[in-house]
């Protein structure tokens, strides 16, 4: 899988899941229409958006996604449309999510590489190789989890688990005795 | 080899080893909230034959908006409601709830050595008891709906030693507040904290709660106290804890889940607990915190304080504030309002101020108490249980520009309503600055007369 567009860039760091998706938004219980709430706790953040149509990645700042566990955050990025997220670190709740949404969870923890990621106007994010590409050149290389890659790729996180009923029923049956 | 009381915890909970350094590991209690878990019910429902892996280890709380306030609110409950009823579990609804952080374990849902999880970063709060607790996402929550157990890498563990007491007015938030300032705002990312030390030892269940509640504010993965006497008296005769000798048993394994002495760990922070002082944020997320003596650091960020229409150099005590309010998981418990109340009593606050328990069975206890009557005579408002404003959804957000002075844990831009400025600060600093309307402790605030006293009590 390639991921490619324009680049939205938010080098802000710590940007937490409030802002993301704001608290007052948590009583949908679906998962539908969030990408129009998408950064509204953010101040500009709505602005932001607008200045790059059509951007299918997001290179943002070091611990972006902290806060709250609220799985909506990813919902809405997905929901607007992003493919894939370019941080320094992502906190730990939010980048599950994104594994389990389909959200590329692309780490770039050196300086210029991430650098070169905030100014590129446009990315080509490899996921199955692991390479992030811009105007034709490597750029950077990152990792990602090689379980994790399975479900972000071909889904079934669900299935996966569903699979793992009997194993877990066996484990609890020999930790009773 | 030997191990932390987190290693030994989680190698009694891994199922199996799976691909990539991840593992499988069970889950002994699941806490289902109304705002996590409607999404993946829906999905087991519609894939999974609506099977669920053991109903008896979940506890349900409608928590974050309770009693619903709007249309949208009271399908999110009823679904939580029918979804629990459905398949037998356990729920703690209107008139008996909270917010799960509190119900849980003052129920006796939460215990030493045991693993938990909740669609809620505050998840952290219940490793005051020596339980791996940790906040996830819905789909993660589905899973453990579906198979009993989450797939996680095993995380690192940062021992934080606090020697010494507590002491010159200092509370377990301000410890929570300035061992954030100490690893940075997300300096114990990818690890857990391990409290360890005489001033962790000497803090009652309540106080070690709000420790381990902001453990999540340093990045960490959660906190954890090691169990002992204190624990274990607070466990017992809680409604979901067995009687007799069967909780003694239990209790005698407690007493042996303990770090080993030489035990290895990521790193190790010392902190001297007779150096805490009194703190309050100044900034957009609780790393950003200063003395209250102190004034808005010259070394500020820009985006910051211009979010919260500061400049550096500006003394806090001199912040003038909009509202007030003491609730949350953080410091809503019995002790933060006894401590709200002793400020509180024979005074008036200045500016307006919501009081809100952090369960029913806390406004059941603070009313026996009539600490009620000291918050309302104070001209406070004093509310039903809920989370109500700590996230912006109910009962006493802020508007644009407001600063409002809070009992709870986060002061993100737009967290208790969009525009609105927050300073986290303990109870009894929350309530000292309702009264004079601006950043305050009690020892500013004049004496009460006698019969003023007398007549609130
Ligand atoms: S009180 Fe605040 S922090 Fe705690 S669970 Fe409720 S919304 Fe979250």
């Amino acid at each position: 899988m390639i991921v490619e567009s324009r680049v939205l860039a938010l080098p802000r760091a710590n940007v937490d899941t409030d802002q993301v998706f704001p608290g007052k938004y948590l009583s949908l219980i679906s998962r539908e229409g969030f990408g129009e709430k998408l950064f509204e706790g953010m101040p500009g953040g709505r602005e932001l958006l607008a200045s790059k149509p059509g951007a299918r990645i997001i290179v943002v700042g070091d611990n972006f996604g902290c806060g709250s566990s609220r799985e909506h955050a990813v919902w809405a990025l997905v929901d607007y449309g992003f493919k894939a997220i370019v941080a320094p670190s992502l906190a730990r709740i939010f980048h599950e999510n994104a594994y389990n949404n389909g959200l590329v969870p692309v780490i770039v923890r050196d300086p210029q590489a991430h650098a070169a990621c905030l100014a590129a106007e446009r990315l080509s994010i490899d996921v199955a190789n692991e390479t992030i590409r811009a105007e034709g050149c490597e750029i950077a290389r990152f990792e990602l989890d090689p379980l994790k890659k399975e479900f972000l790729l071909r889904g079934g996180f669900m299935e996966y688990l569903a699979s793992k009923v009997d194993t877990v029923r066996a484990w609890t049956r020999r930790r009773v005795s | 080899m030997p191990q932390s009381l987190f290693d030994k915890v989680w190698d009694a909970h891994v199922v199996e080893e799976l691909p990539g350094g991840n593992a499988l590991v069970f889950v002994d209690r699941l806490i289902a909230i109304e705002i996590t878990t409607p999404q993946p019910a829906a999905e087991i429902a519609e894939k999974f034959a609506d099977r669920l892996f053991d109903a008896s280890r979940i506890v349900a709380i409608n928590d974050h908006v309770s009693p619903a306030k709007d249309t949208e609110t009271a399908v999110q409950a009823q679904a939580l409601r029918s979804w629990a009823k459905r398949h037998g579990v356990v729920m703690y609804d209107v008139g008996a709830n909270g917010i799960c952080h509190v119900v849980t374990p003052e129920r006796g849902y939460v215990e030493p050595g045991i693993t938990l999880v909740c669609g809620d970063s505050h998840t952290c709060t219940h490793g005051a008891f020596g339980a791996f607790a940790l906040g996830i996402g819905s789909t993660a929550q589905g899973g453990v709906m579906l198979a009993g157990a989450i797939i996680m890498q095993k995380p690192k563990v940062l021992r934080v030693n606090v020697s010494g007491r507590l002491g010159n007015g200092a509370t377990a938030k301000d410890l929570a507040l300035t061992v954030i300032a100490t690893l940075g705002f997300k300096g114990a990312t990818g690890c857990i904290i391990e409290y360890h030390g005489s001033a962790i030892e000497a803090l009652s269940m309540e106080e070690r709660m709000t420790l381990c509640n902001m453990a999540i504010e340093a990045g960490a993965t959660t906190g954890m106290c090691e169990p002992d006497e204190t624990t274990i008296e607070y466990l017992r005769g809680r409604e979901a804890q067995p009687k007799g000798e069967e909780f003694e048993r239990k209790a005698a394994a407690w007493r042996g889940l303990k770090a080993d002495p030489d035990a290895n760990y990521e790193g190790v922070v010392e902190i001297d607990a007779a150096k805490i002082r009194t703190v309050v944020t100044w900034g957009t997320n609780p790393g950003e915190s200063v003395s209250i003596d102190g004034a808005v650091p010259a070394d500020a960020d820009a985006q910051s304080l211009e979010y919260m229409g500061l400049v550096a150099g500006t003394p806090i005590r001199s912040l003038a504030l909009d509202q007030a309010f003491i609730g949350s998981c953080t410091n809503a418990r019995i002790s933060d309002l006894r401590a709200a109340a002793d400020v509180l009593r024979g005074r008036r606050v200045m500016i307006p101020t919501v009081i809100t328990p952090g369960s029913q069975a806390v406004k059941r206890q603070a009313e026996r108490e009539g600490l009620h009557d000291v918050f309302q005579d104070a001209g406070a408002l004093w509310t039903h249980s809920s989370c109500g404003p700590c996230l912006g959804l109910s009962m006493g957000v802020v508007a644009p520009g407001m600063r409002i002075i809070s009992s709870t844990n986060r002061n993100f831009p737009g967290r208790m309503g969009a525009g609105g400025r927050v300073h986290l600060a303990t109870p009894v600093v929350v309530a000292a600055s309702a009264v004079l309307g601006r950043i305050a402790t009690p020892d500013e605030l004049p004496a009460v007369q006698a019969e003023t006293a007398a007549a609130n009590r």
